[in-house]
């Protein structure tokens, strides 16, 4: 690899403007919302209070009735989610297994947004090098770095030896203003009529855009969200998250894609249409996540969205649970804040059901679902302790992981992935996906309270693909 | 004893340590978190960034260097020059020996040959040539002055 060539250097100028609500008094409005709410709460109470006495019931029993009540629709949505998300994946992953590239090839601009990645910057760019693809370039937008990143990335500007020809390497040097808008930067940059947006820690598999751009065949088809992996695996939590991924990620993107109604187009890649970009308005950086915000937005706009699960994206995940928290936390307050931003769809689905649709289902996962584990797990401890069915955990935990090895089973199966991370399965929902229930609840009730927050930085080891896992691409 | 009890319990507290961890890491991610909040800047409208690309002169001056390698493959221990002269083409006794060229001459018989009646060439709009710069009147091609061989 030859680096340090003849550059060219300018100064340009970047549009750094956003739609923002204006005159808008955030403590009123938090204050306004905890008041309603509380005497809402208030008003239920009461009205249980004093209707009461007119029923046969008792409020012990009302307890344990609509305790059992809740449990029983608990079951029921948790079991009609599993078997509608497996048959869905089957029948989309089915009509995909056999079909291979369709000779589409447009010319495709790489975005690759950096900040403070100099560990990882030059692998993630020779995976980019390695890329069975002719027809790409590379833009790496540096936002505004404070280590090195700026003199590895200055290195590796220059016409490339790639896989398939020479790869045109430029760079971006911009002070720090956001992921969002380095992602616009490299996309207003770009003249390719098609980009891939990812993370400056994430390496791409040889085959990923060769698999991914086949679907823009279709016109409809505005982005391609691509299949996320953990790469830093052979420890306890990142093997817990590699399933994770596997089993509660991308086995529900592809369930999505069955309909072209795929709800986040993950970070670490995706694929997009440039003039579904444009359509909806770039990369916006009032969110926390903004690709759940561009992905919601492409949906509004009617475009479709599928799932390739041949266009691997290797990312690094958090190595402690203090970490895991930081990037949860982030998550669900991102998804909540894209939610809030689309409400009025929500209720409205004559203008795009297909939206709506998914803003509820959204809401569902973040909201409901991790509630409702959270629930059903005290009630199951409560049980325990007060009444002494003590073996009712026993059952419930059994039967659950039951249900989980299975998944996880079919789930490696169809990816052709390490075959140890099944065992896993076994503490995932009892361990794993409580603690990150937990960290949704309290994610979700500080984002309801209005609590100000940081972006917060995950620290990184500059693992590369070679070294860490061997896992069948193909 | 029997296992389900046993194994009742230790999922119970389990689930219950679990029910703590994630409460207790969560407040200490809180409490390494908080920082002091700072009012929100007013973000200007455009900023200055620095654009670093390559030169296309590079991929140009690599490119002609790589077609000069391939044509003249200097080995080591010898100069250009000496190799040059070692690898001169030799002249097969089946080629024929170099005649002497006479453009001028050659131009001029094939001028005649081609000499066409002068009504016949001039009707532009029926014979048009395709050039480089587009459709061409082929009396114009013809009196360019350039030496043409079929």
């Amino acid at each position: 690899m030859k680096f340090n060539q003849l550059v060219e250097r300018a100064i340009i100028t970047i549009s750094n403007r956003e739609d923002e609500k204006k005159g808008e008094n955030l403590e009123q409005k938090y204050l306004r919302r905890i008041l309603v709410s509380g005497i809402i709460s208030l008003l239920l109470i009461l009205l249980i209070v004093y209707t009461l006495p007119y029923t046969i019931l008792s409020y012990s029993s009302l307890f344990e009735y609509s305790t059992i009540i809740a449990f029983v629709i608990f079951l029921f949505i948790l079991l009609v989610r599993y078997f509608a998300i497996l048959v869905m994946a089957y029948l989309y992953l089915n009509e995909y297994t056999f079909s291979d590239t369709n000779g589409f090839a447009p010319f495709v601009s790489i975005i690759v947004p950096v900040f403070n990645e100099g560990k990882i910057i030059k692998n993630s760019i020779l995976s980019l090098l390695k890329l069975d693809y002719q027809n790409y370039e590379i833009i790496i937008v540096n936002d505004g770095s404070n280590d090195d990143t700026k003199q590895v990335a200055e290195s590796m500007v220059g016409f490339q030896n790639g896989k398939s020809g020479k790869i045109k390497v430029s760079l971006i040097n911009q002070p720090n203003l956001g992921k969002a808008r380095a992602l616009n930067a490299g996309i207003y940059y770009s003249k390719a009529e098609f980009v891939l947006c990812m993370d400056g820690d994430s390496q791409l598999s040889p085959e990923s855009i060769k698999y991914a751009v086949r679907h823009f065949k279709n016109p409809k088809i505005g982005a391609v969200a691509g299949n996320v992996k953990v790469l830093n695996r052979k420890r306890f939590f990142t093997d817990l998250q590699a399933l994770e991924y596997i089993e509660g990620l991308n086995m529900a993107r592809s369930a999505q894609s069955y309909i072209k109604l795929v709800n986040i187009i993950p970070g670490p890649i995706g694929i997009f249409r440039r003039k579904a970009i444009e359509q909806s308005g770039f990369y916006s950086s009032d969110t926390y996540a903004e690709d759940a915000d561009l992905t919601l937005k492409i949906l509004a706009n009617g475009w479709k969205i599928y799932y390739e699960p041949k266009s691997i994206s290797y990312t690094e995940a958090p190595l402690t649970l203090q970490q895991l928290l930081k990037q949860r936390y982030r998550w669900t307050r991102g998804i909540l804040q894209s939610l809030r931003k689309h409400k009025k769809r929500m209720f409205n689905p004559t203008v795009n059901f297909g939206h709506t649709f998914v803003l509820w289902y959204m809401s569902y996962e973040a909201l409901i679902w991790p509630t409702m584990n959270l629930a059903a797990n005290a009630f199951f401890i409560f049980a325990a302790l007060f009444f002494g069915f003590s073996h009712l955990i026993f059952f419930w935990w059994a039967g659950l992981a039951i249900l989980d090895l299975v998944t996880a089973l079919y789930c490696v199966a169809v990816e052709k992935e390490e075959f140890r991370l099944i065992w896993y399965a076994i503490i995932y929902r009892m361990f794993f996906i409580l603690i990150i229930d937990i960290c949704k609840t309290m994610s979700t009730i500080e984002e309801f309270l209005g609590i100000r927050m940081t972006w917060g930085k995950l620290e990184r080891t500059s693992s590369t693909k070679s070294n860490t896992i061997a896992v069948n691409t193909n | 004893m029997e296992l389900i009890p046993i194994l009742s319990t230790i999922i119970l507290v389990a689930t219950i340590c679990t029910f703590i961890l994630a409460i207790g890491a969560y407040v200490l991610y809180k409490v390494r978190e908080s920082k002091p909040q700072y009012a929100p800047q007013v973000k200007p409208s455009t900023v200055k960034a620095e654009l670093v690309v390559p030169s296309e002169a590079a991929i140009v001056k690599e490119e002609s260097s790589t077609i000069h390698q391939r044509t003249l493959p200097v080995e080591p221990g010898i100069t250009r020059e000496e190799y040059t002269k070692q690898h001169q083409p030799s002249q097969s006794k089946f080629t024929p020996e170099p005649r002497g060229y006479k453009a001028e001459e050659e131009k001029t018989e094939k001028q005649k040959v081609r000499v066409r009646p002068q009504e016949r060439l001039s009707d532009e709009n029926k014979f048009l040539k395709y050039t480089s710069d587009g459709y061409v009147p082929t009396q114009e091609d013809r009196t360019s002055g350039e030496v043409k061989w079929r």
